[in-house]
């Protein structure tokens, strides 16, 4: 029998349920206070109570007091109060970082109340209710806020203007949270919360953090918003800066007071601007502060490249960044990510952050032994990034030797780390140097990143179909140990995936294997592809994988005359698939299915026979034939195609070019393609003349 | 070679000159300047209030805000129930401390796994020092141990405290460093750090950094010149000047 010295809870969660259910208050609030101690910062605890069903049970408790409090008006019972207190810090906690409570909450319909709990006049209700409100809101489970409409506006506006901190940083959360789309951002900025948010920079540590967040929100791609914002407080610069010199220089004072040009020089872009009270919080005490402040600046340098654009700043934050990875806790994990929207695509800050030992720094974060997987993602991502675009972040990589830790990444427990890992292996199998030295394929790394496309997340396949597509790039003979590992089997199963993103990347990475490949290897693809299967392919519903499944083809036909039969496999249903989906397709898919034909024409006569047979080929409708729209097209790239095809269908030494010619010419074709002997795109112009000067040959009968 | 040999000579004479010439500066002058330095009284009162804040003496700082009128920036009421906390752990009665910490801010022991994982090692401490060994044991099994589950970061620190269960004799084992109440007052800043930081407020008042600045200001004029200057802080004393 426990004691009533013992250090245990007293009563276990079942008994505390029942507790919950007394009619006695004094009982009820006592069950609350022991399940909010068992449950605050005990993850285990929190899934025990919820699977006995605490969430609705306290959410009930928590409805009818509220009601209650409603109607005693001005005088709440104390009691009454303390258990709306204690039920919303409860409730709030089960909110906490973890997911499963915040649904649990959500579904107990407590939502409403909690609002409604926002104007009782006790501030203790008050403060609690915003708090919990706040757990709430920072899970991407809770529902988005409306702000747009009139009457939620004047609300989220009431509770930024409070004088309660949890309020306030319950209104910067539902920002954080429901600002999403243009419309939204604007409509913030129209309401003056700009203004609002800014002074909350000064407030506390928790409002600086909330508002910091709501800030990046609210400017996220929306280079309108973030020049008002600089705007904004460039009003007060200048009043402050004038102020300053009122005394000693009247004049440049009146000249500056409605030139804002004048003023951007008299005090620079940044100083004393809002943007500078951000600037200043990346010195803040707090590690959480500065990377929040680093944050919003990236948002804004994402959005407008006019801001931030000093070599300073631009070292600053790849320098700050790369501290706070040092941080052991939840913003060193968030550091990297941070850091990848700074770096990613941009190749100047790439290099910028080479240069300041980054490659090093996040590969001795690999080096560590368990790894939380929130960090070991962003580190994967990171260096992704970082060798996304730079041969020598690459070579960085590789020296490193830490290879081995990503490939140990493929077949981590955690969905995200394996797709990030996967994602790092792309960029760094990039390098055409290793790739032509046969360094990426070999068994250790080939067969886990086989067994990817096996895995149950899609993010996964897509990431891994992402390096198969590098690595089987591979300009020596290696090709076949990425067959022997079972891998064209694989990958041919996921071109029938239900997912159009696996079946384009299934088949980017099988038009790669395809590239100047040997006529082994491009049996072994067919053979496992078939005629059937890739021509559904062509006439598949996406533009971008009919694109792959052309290029595919395109692949596999080039190089010897025993190559362009495989499109007459299967009675020819291959080349027929390809010419009745040209009738209808967009510039990038016509100019792989150009580019398919100009290689089969390049055959013996039977071939160029074939060609010419889908070329007159109207369409069903009747329309005008597709060689004639896409020598007519815009795009410079799919006319020089088209011209190609013409080229070898004419061919002069071939037995059958002169009746072609003929028939290419009563089709309209020939004449098409002497209109265009001054084409704007040289390419085009030399293939034009080409076909012009190969049809003289035949001398004057043709014209 | 002759003309380096001079600039050599010249230098150290002017080394020479500069030692020579090291002021020395009287009380009397040093006073003087000293009375022209203004310093607000407010500024005082609200560095003592802020010592007294962060100390946690709070009667003196309900006092001193009548008194002098100083604003204390804070709810003194929060300051009791802070050093109630730091007192509950400082005496071993963690589990009185969690509670007292979630009634003050729920969110700070949801939000610092860290801490809540070192007043969950401290309350095991406690159990052990009472010879409750099954209950630690019990204890470390429920509530330790998914802690290290959930962090790996502690699994280092989880198993040197849970060792404390191999010995027989805890005081005199290689872990029995955490018995001591240096573990209890390392514990205890802690929380006490943590509810400044959820309140805003720094951890460390501001007048022990003024007085290490005044000792620095010192020992850097202390090369340049001879003058009254500060040896015992408590009285702050001028001492006149060796010469």
């Amino acid at each position: 029998m426990p004691t009533a010295n013992t250090i245990f809870p007293i009563h276990g969660p079942v008994d505390l349920l029942t507790r919950l259910d007394s009619p006695d208050p004094e009982t009820k609030l006592k069950a609350l206070r022991e399940i909010k101690n068992q449950i605050i910062g005990n993850r285990t605890k929190k899934l025990s109570f919820l699977k006995l069903g605490a969430v609705p049970a306290v959410a009930s408790i928590l409805s009818s007091y509220a009601t209650q409090s409603d109607s005693q008006l001005v005088d709440a019972d104390v009691s009454t109060s303390s258990i709306i207190v204690q039920s919303a810090a409860v409730l709030g906690s089960f909110a906490c970082g973890f997911d499963a409570g915040v649904r649990a909450v959500l579904d107990a319909g407590v939502f409403p109340h909690l609002i409604r709990l926002l104007s009782n006049l006790d501030e203790k209700v008050v403060d609690a209710s915003a708090r919990s409100l706040r757990m709430i809101y920072q899970s991407r489970l809770a529902p988005k806020y409306e702000f747009v409409q009139e009457k939620n506006m004047e609300f989220l506006i009431s509770l930024i203007n409070s004088e309660c901190e949890n309020v306030t940083g319950l209104g910067a959360s539902i920002i954080t949270h429901s600002c999403q789309t243009s419309t939204e951002q604007r409509a913030l900025c129209d309401a003056g919360i700009l203004k609002k948010l800014i002074s909350l920079l000064e407030g506390s540590l928790s409002q600086k953090n909330a508002t910091l967040e709501s800030l990046a929100a609210v400017f996220k791609k929306n280079p309108e918003v973030i020049s008002k914002f600089v705007g904004l407080e460039n009003e007060r610069a200048v009043e402050s800066s004038l102020s300053q010199r009122d005394s000693s220089l009247e004049s440049p004072g009146t000249v500056i007071k409605n030139n804002t040009e004048s003023v951007f020089k008299f005090v620079g872009p940044e100083s004393g601007s809002a943007l500078s009270s951000i600037i200043e919080l990346t010195k803040d005490r707090y590690a959480r502060t500065r990377l929040l402040a680093c944050m919003c600046l990236v948002v804004i340098r994402n959005a407008s490249p006019n801001y931030l654009q000093d070599m300073g700043i631009k070292a600053k934050l790849v320098y700050l960044l790369l501290e706070l990875l040092d941080d052991p806790g939840q913003v060193g994990d968030e550091a990297s990510f941070v850091f990848s929207s700074l770096v990613a695509g941009k190749k100047d800050l790439q290099q910028l952050a080479f240069e300041n030992n980054a490659i090093n720094k996040f590969c001795n974060q690999l080096q560590k032994s368990q790894l939380h997987p929130k960090r070991l993602q962003g580190v994967l991502l990171a260096l992704a990034d970082l060798c996304s675009k730079l041969e020598s972040c690459r070579l960085t990589f590789l020296s490193l030797k830490v290879l081995n830790q990503v490939i140990d990444a493929l077949t981590h427990d955690c969905a995200d780390v394996r797709t990030s890992a996967c994602i790092c292996l792309r960029s760094v199998t990039r390098s055409i140097k290793n790739l032509c030295a046969g360094y990426f394929m070999n068994e250790m790394l080939v067969i886990p990143i086989i067994r990817l496309l096996d895995d149950p997340s899609v993010s996964v396949q897509v990431a891994a179909l992402g390096v198969i597509s590098n690595i089987v790039v591979d300009f020596t003979t290696r090709k076949s140990t990425f067959i022997q590992c079972g891998g064209v089997k694989q990958l041919v199963q996921l071109t029938k995936s239900m997912h159009s993103t696996v079946r384009f990347n299934a088949l980017w990475a099988l038009k790669n294997m395809m590239f100047l490949a040997d006529d082994r290897c491009k049996e072994g693809i067919f053979l496992e592809l078939t005629g059937s299967l890739l021509a559904s392919l062509i006439s598949d519903p996406e533009p971008c994988v009919q694109e792959q499944a052309l290029a595919l083809v395109r692949n596999l036909v080039d190089g010897c005359i025993k190559s362009i039969e495989y499109v007459f496999a299967e009675d020819g249903t291959l080349l027929d698939a390809v010419g009745r989906q040209l009738h209808n397709v967009s510039d990038e898919v016509g100019i792989q299915g150009m580019y398919l034909l100009g290689n089969v024409a390049s055959g013996n006569e039977l071939h160029k026979e074939a060609v010419l047979q889908q070329l007159l080929a109207q369409a069903d409708n009747g329309a005008q034939s597709f060689v004639i729209k896409f020598l007519q097209s815009s795009d410079s790239r799919l006319r020089t195609a088209a011209v190609w095809v013409i080229v070898n269908l004419t061919f002069p030494s071939c037995p059958g070019a002169f009746g072609r010619l003929v028939q290419l010419k009563n089709a309209g074709i020939i004449s098409q393609i002497r209109n265009m002997v001054n084409d704007s795109c040289l390419d085009v112009k030399l293939r034009v003349r080409t076909v012009i000067t190969q049809s003289m040959t035949f001398g004057d009968g043709l014209t | 070679m002759m003309s380096l040999f001079w600039i050599v000579i010249r230098q150290l004479e002017e080394i020479e000159a500069m030692a020579a010439s090291k002021k020395v500066i009287t009380r009397a002058e040093w006073e003087k300047k000293l009375n022209d330095v203004k310093i607000r009284k407010e500024d005082m009162n609200r560095l003592v209030m802020n010592f007294l804040v962060t100390e946690g003496y709070v009667d003196a700082a309900e006092k001193f805000q009548m008194e002098s009128g100083t604003d204390p920036g804070i709810d003194l009421a929060t300051i009791t129930d802070r050093m109630a906390v730091k007192k509950a752990v400082q005496c071993g009665n963690v589990e009185d401390a969690i509670e007292k910490v979630n009634d003050l801010n729920p969110e700070i022991l949801d939000t610092n796994p860290q801490l809540f994982f070192h007043l969950q090692q401290q309350r095991f401490i406690e159990l052990i020092r009472n010879g409750k060994v099954e209950e630690a044991l019990e204890f470390a099994q429920e509530e330790l141990a998914p802690r290290g589950e959930e962090n790996q970061s502690f699994l280092e620190e989880l198993e040197r405290t849970v060792a404390l269960l191999a010995f027989e004799d805890v005081s005199n084992c290689p872990v029995g460093g955490l018995l001591d109440i240096s573990q209890r007052l390392k514990t205890a800043s802690e929380v006490n750090a943590a509810i400044l930081t959820s309140q805003s407020r720094e951890k460390d008042p501001k007048l022990p950094n003024l007085l290490k600045m005044l000792l620095w200001a010192q020992n850097q004029l202390d090369e340049r010149a001879a003058y009254p200057r500060i040896k015992d802080l408590s009285t702050a004393m001028l001492e006149d000047p060796a010469i």
